[in-house]
């Protein structure tokens, strides 16, 4: 244990594999604990989960602090062989970057999050549950963690089995129908996006004559020689980019593929619902900018408008849908839709103010959406509800409770001084720069039409939030008919009959608390100091950009002549 | 190719196999004084000598009619060790079944069924090792006799006769379609040993004057061995079968005749026959074999048949390796510049290594599924007090027999899941690797040409994408079933009476899974060492017998 936490046997990629195998550890500790009795099991996941975090965060402070992090350099990185064979070569390598960086620490956070709420919540087969929560969050740090292809998509599809399980034995009345709708909509996709990937792999295989699955390698050796863009090539590049997109377009999700949304975060247990919003959605975003970007410049570019209007319409529809839900919960999903729209219109924006913004927007929607998640499940764990005109004057019984929901909807909806605003800010002028210098004159009325519907959005945005906040915490009391709601749940009674002297139990408890208060705290340092979270990445967002920019503004500056010589008679 | 070995070294060859028919008279003769029970230790005995002899044999060898080289130590080995599990699968059911008075079940005979399942071991590993096409021949009828004897010996009743039927009439067929093609290969050849065919079909005169005999030849043994393989066109008597029979001999079924197809086909592909046709009509039947036998899966209700179609999709994805194999021999595909033939010679995904590793996991999973089905045996019917007498127990045989299987026996349960992720292809389980170095090997073929419409290339990652889609359909049917284990509560618990050996055989292949999971790197390592000992007789240096 002393040379363990000796600085120099403690080397950052050590720390990194600690990091990914505590959850592990603590996943076996807790089904050990599983004959002591629920209390010991999810006692032993939270240290488990703040163990973790702990980890994490100082692996991230370390991380800022080494002078690799100025230019985005990958840290910590762990290389060993796991599948190496001849040319065959894959291994299991973990690093660090500016991209990974806060997801990773995202994905830790939200664990711990989703551990606490479901404190209460969940009491049947706690070990069951406990033990895939913590699984799910060694799967998802090491989604962000991974330096190799078949690793990452290792992490990737290992997100999905813990998640099944969860919906499906811990959610509510359709938890099976989402299961599965979730796992074959997930699994059809990424299918797709494991052949594009292999697709890349073997490319690059044929101009190096090894079988690298390096990220980094790959990204370095495809921009020396990319794959054809030409139709004399097959238009090989965008049968790749088409191929990865169809993995993580369903992931983020961009609209048409959106429908397995909000069954999945409706049916699931609330611990689920926030790894799922929180840092799942997330897995797609940060696969266009890993592999799709970088690797695949030109046909980036050439997706990049239709991509940035599917997002604008994500961004309306999702909103629209949101503006007429009877059912919190299914509100707050659609709102992700909305939201996750914004980061698609960013980052396919490709200006690098968008680009950083919708980075940024990751980790707001992650923090916000989570927190909402968390809050609807303690709001239906007190009244057994998610109906909003089930719901009223929650206000007055909750105050902590009302504070929280309203500090995560206006970070939500953007209001200065919180995160949302810096991301959704930073993401619409980004697309107006886009808009009126960084288009063929021909599209600049289409871009300029989808900035509109972006702004929209952030009205929409607030339209629906508030007044599903307004519903449901001020007015008169509302609750579901006394007589069974009282009847069914032992403690109802008994706050009904005495509503001043009970208000604490109706009130936040210390782990509903301690699973918010984390997330409150960085929803406002991130509104106040964006830049201690916008540097680290700043570079690493601009190299995986940079081609996809370059060549998207050599079609534009292509397309403009011919379009005024077009237009000029 | 030194002097002609003796007979007297072909026999030391096959010292493993010898081992196995002597075990098996063992049980044949003691089952007569020694009792039932005997039958299945007396296998296990026999199969383990079979192993250690394997072991003593040298890597590499040759004799009249058999060669041993990587490609038919892995078929042995896969064999003897597949044989083992399946002997546990069986003797579980068996061990009951000769102290207990179940409704439909068959008492004893044990021995005997230890004694053909012996011989049934050596045929397969006999066909594994036959160089020649008499021994092939002969290798493969050793595994169909006894097979239909299993089928007729297991059940008495007229579903188990229909099975048992169906499938004999069918076997026939495909043996003398295979007898065909090895006259029209014989007459195209000269000769029945495998390196000469090979070695005529490349001469351009003979090939020339006999061209029309080779698609005839080749459609008959393709046809053959997708009976075997369970493959289009001759797939649709899998449910029938699987579900007529016990859990021991599906478990058979869907692995053991699978191997023997495999390599039916993989000494085919290595007589490099020049004709596009064969890869084409490999990967069209791979396509359609998998889409055919998901798609029916999804609408199965009984676990056998569901299991039945599911390793028809299986067999659709074993023929992708096939069809990648038969599109790579040398006589279709010169690289014209030497830095692309290079990389095709160290190239190690190639298709028939694929193939092989994805047969491995494949049969694990499978024999480890039915295994867990044999285990759980039977479970309680519907039944209150006031509605008469108690009904006997009911078979498990419904995927709704399975509903809350997680609260009342979770070490199935779990072990069931495994085996269905595992052949579902989610990583980082065995399936994922198999299903990961066959799409590979697909996106591999004429890597450099550019994909245009109707080229080979083309044609490839059609299939690959045909394949991956394939995994996400199949997905579905798996996920009901975990989805009725995990999801779903029962008061009809299932009773795990079906013998403990079969309980066994279920942990034994869920320890192989994971440990193929953490390292695929010793399975692959063998799986493409073999693979390659196949590419290497494809490039003419066969190390076969020529009188």
């Amino acid at each position: 244990m002393n040379n363990l936490l000796d600085p120099a046997a403690f080397s950052p990629d050590r720390h990194l594999l600690l990091v990914i195998a505590t959850p592990l550890l603590g996943a076996l500790v807790a089904w050990v604990m599983g004959s002591r009795g629920l209390t010991a099991v999810r006692q032993s996941a939270a240290v488990t989960a703040t163990v973790t975090l702990v980890l994490a965060g100082w692996l991230i402070v370390r991380y800022l602090g080494d002078p690799g992090s100025e230019a985005a350099l990958p840290y910590a990185t762990v290389q060993l062989p796991w599948l190496t064979q001849g040319i065959f070569d894959v291994r299991f390598s973990l690093g660090l970057d500016g991209l990974s960086l806060w997801m990773f620490g995202l994905s830790a956070l939200l664990s711990l999050t989703a551990v606490l709420v479901s404190w209460d919540a969940v009491k049947d087969r706690p070990v069951g549950f406990y033990v895939l929560l913590l699984v799910l969050e060694a799967a998802m740090l090491g989604v962000f963690a991974a330096r190799d292809v078949i690793l990452f998509y290792v992490f990737f599809e290992f997100t999905l089995v813990p998640l099944f399980f969860l919906i499906g034995i811990w959610g509510h009345e359709e938890r099976r129908r989402a299961a599965v709708k979730f796992f074959i909509y997930t699994l059809t996709g990424s299918v797709l996006t494991f052949l594009g990937l292999l697709a890349i792999v073997l490319w690059n295989s044929s101009h190096t004559g090894t079988v690298s699955f390096d990220i980094q390698t790959l990204t370095t050796n495809l921009a020396n020689h990319p794959l054809p863009m030409t139709a004399q090539g097959g238009w090989l590049q965008m049968v790749v980019f088409l191929a990865l997109l169809a993995g993580f377009a369903v992931k983020v999700p961009i609209v048409p593929l959106h429908t397995w949304l909000p069954l999945a975060h409706v049916e699931a247990p609330t611990g689920g619902s926030v790894d799922l919003a929180g840092v799942l959605l997330k897995i797609g975003i940060y696969g266009f900018l890993r592999f799709s970007m970088p690797m695949l410049p030109e046909a980036t570019a050439v997706a990049a408008p239709w991509l940035f209007g599917l997002g604008a319409v994500g961004i309306v529809y999702g909103a629209l849908v949101a503006l007429v839900q009877t059912d919190l919960k299914r509100l707050i999903a659609y709102s992700s839709v909305s939201h996750m729209g914004y980061v698609v219109m960013g980052l396919f924006a490709l200006t690098p103010v968008a680009v950083e913004g919708a980075n940024l927007q990751l980790i707001n929607h992650g923090l916000s959406s989570a927190g909402l998640f968390a809050l609807v499940g303690m709001i239906y764990e007190r009244f057994h509800t998610r109906s909003i005109s089930n719901l009223g004057g929650i206000a007055s019984r909750a105050p902590w409770l009302t504070v929280l929901f309203m500090l995560f909807t206006f970070s939500s909806i953007g209001l200065p001084g919180l995160n949302g605003f810096v991301g959704e800010f930073m993401i619409l002028a980004g697309s107006f720069q886009r808009a009126w210098g960084g288009v063929a004159p021909g599209l600049q009325t289409a871009y300029l039409v989808l900035c509109l519907l972006g702004v929209a959005g952030v009205v929409l945005g607030a339209w629906y939030m508030l007044w599903a906040v307004e519903r449901v915490f001020f007015g008169g009391s509302r609750e579901p008919p006394r007589g069974t709601a009282a009847g069914r749940h032992g403690h109802g009674a008994d706050h009904h009959g005495h509503d001043a002297g009970h208000a604490d139990r109706c009130d936040l408890r210390w782990h509903e608390v301690a699973a918010l208060v984390p997330l409150a705290v960085f929803v406002i340092w991130i509104g106040v100091a964006p830049a201690t979270f916008l540097e680290p990445a700043a570079m690493a967002v601009r190299d995986t950009t940079h081609d996809a920019s370059a060549s998207f503004a050599a079609r534009m500056s292509a397309a403009t002549p011919q379009d005024q010589v077009a237009h000029a008679p | 190719m030194t002097t002609p070995p003796t007979s007297f070294e072909s026999f030391l060859l096959l010292g493993p196999e010898i081992a196995l028919v002597l075990a098996a008279l063992t049980a044949w003769l003691g089952g007569a004084f020694l009792g039932l029970r005997w039958g299945w230790p007396v296998a296990l005995v026999g199969i383990g000598a079979a192993l250690g002899i394997a072991r003593l044999q040298p890597a590499t060898a040759a004799s009249a009619g058999v060669t041993l080289d990587a490609f038919s130590g892995f078929i042995r080995w896969l064999v003897l060790v597949l044989g083992g599990l399946l002997a546990l699968v069986q003797s579980g059911d068996l061990f009951l079944s000769a102290s207990s008075r179940g409704p439909g079940r068959h008492r004893g005979g044990t021995c005997e069924e230890a004694g053909t399942f012996l011989v049934l071991l050596a045929g397969l590993s006999l066909t594994g090792l036959a160089s020649d096409l008499v021994t092939l021949f002969a290798g493969l009828e050793l595994v169909s006799i006894p097979t239909y004897i299993l089928l007729a010996l297991k059940r008495s009743d007229a579903r188990g006769q229909e099975a048992g039927l169906k499938y004999f009439f069918l076997s026939l067929v495909a043996s003398a379609l295979f007898l065909y093609a090895i006259v029209c290969l014989y007459g195209l050849g000269g000769s029945t040993d495998l390196g000469t065919i090979a070695a005529r079909l490349r001469e351009p005169a003979a090939a020339e004057s006999l061209r029309a005999l080779i698609p005839v030849a080749l459609g008959m043994a393709i046809v053959a061995a997708a009976f075997r393989l369970a493959a289009v066109p001759m797939h649709f008597y899998a449910p029938d079968v699987y579900e007529g029979t016990s859990p021991g001999n599906a478990a058979l079924l869907s692995t053991l005749p699978k191997v023997a197809g495999l390599v039916v086909l993989a000494r085919i592909v290595s007589l490099s026959v020049p004709l596009e046709l064969f890869w084409q009509a490999a990967a069209v039947l791979a396509a359609v074999t998998m889409t055919v036998g998901n798609v029916m899966a999804l609408w199965q209700r009984n676990l056998r048949r569901l299991l039945a179609c599911s390793s028809i999709a299986h067999a659709g994805y074993l023929l992708v390796g096939v069809a990648v194999a038969a599109a790579a021999t040398p006589s279709t595909q010169q690289p014209a510049d030497p830095a692309a033939a290079a990389l095709l010679a160290t190239s190690t995904l190639d298709g028939m290594s694929a193939t092989l590793f994805y047969l491995a996991t494949y049969a694990v999973a499978t024999i480890g599924l039915f295994g867990a089905l044999a285990y759980l045996g039977h479970r309680w019917p519907e039944w209150t007090s006031g509605s008469g007498p108690r009904p006997p127990l009911e078979e498990v045989a419904l995927v709704d027999d399975l509903d809350g299987l997680s609260s009342t026996n979770p070490v199935a349960a779990f072990a069931i899941a495994l085996f269905l992720l595992s052949l579902a292809g989610i990583p980082p389980l065995p399936g994922f690797w198999g299903k990961l170095s066959l799409a590979a090997s697909a996106l591999q073929v004429d890597w450099t040409a550019p994909v245009t419409f109707g080229s080979r290339r083309a044609a490839f990652v059609a299939l690959a994408v045909v394949l991956v889609v394939n995994a996400a359909i199949a997905a579905a049917y798996y996920l009901r079933i975990i989805g009725a284990i995990y999801f779903r509560t029962t008061k009809r618990g299932v009773q795990a009476d079906g013998g403990l050996a079969a309980g066994v055989a279920m942990l034994a292949c869920g320890l192989i899974v994971l440990m193929v999971a953490l390292q695929p790197i010793g399975l692959f390592t063998v799986a493409s060492r073999a693979g390659s000992s196949m590419s290497r007789i494809v490039s003419g240096n066969t190390v076969g017998y020529v009188p």
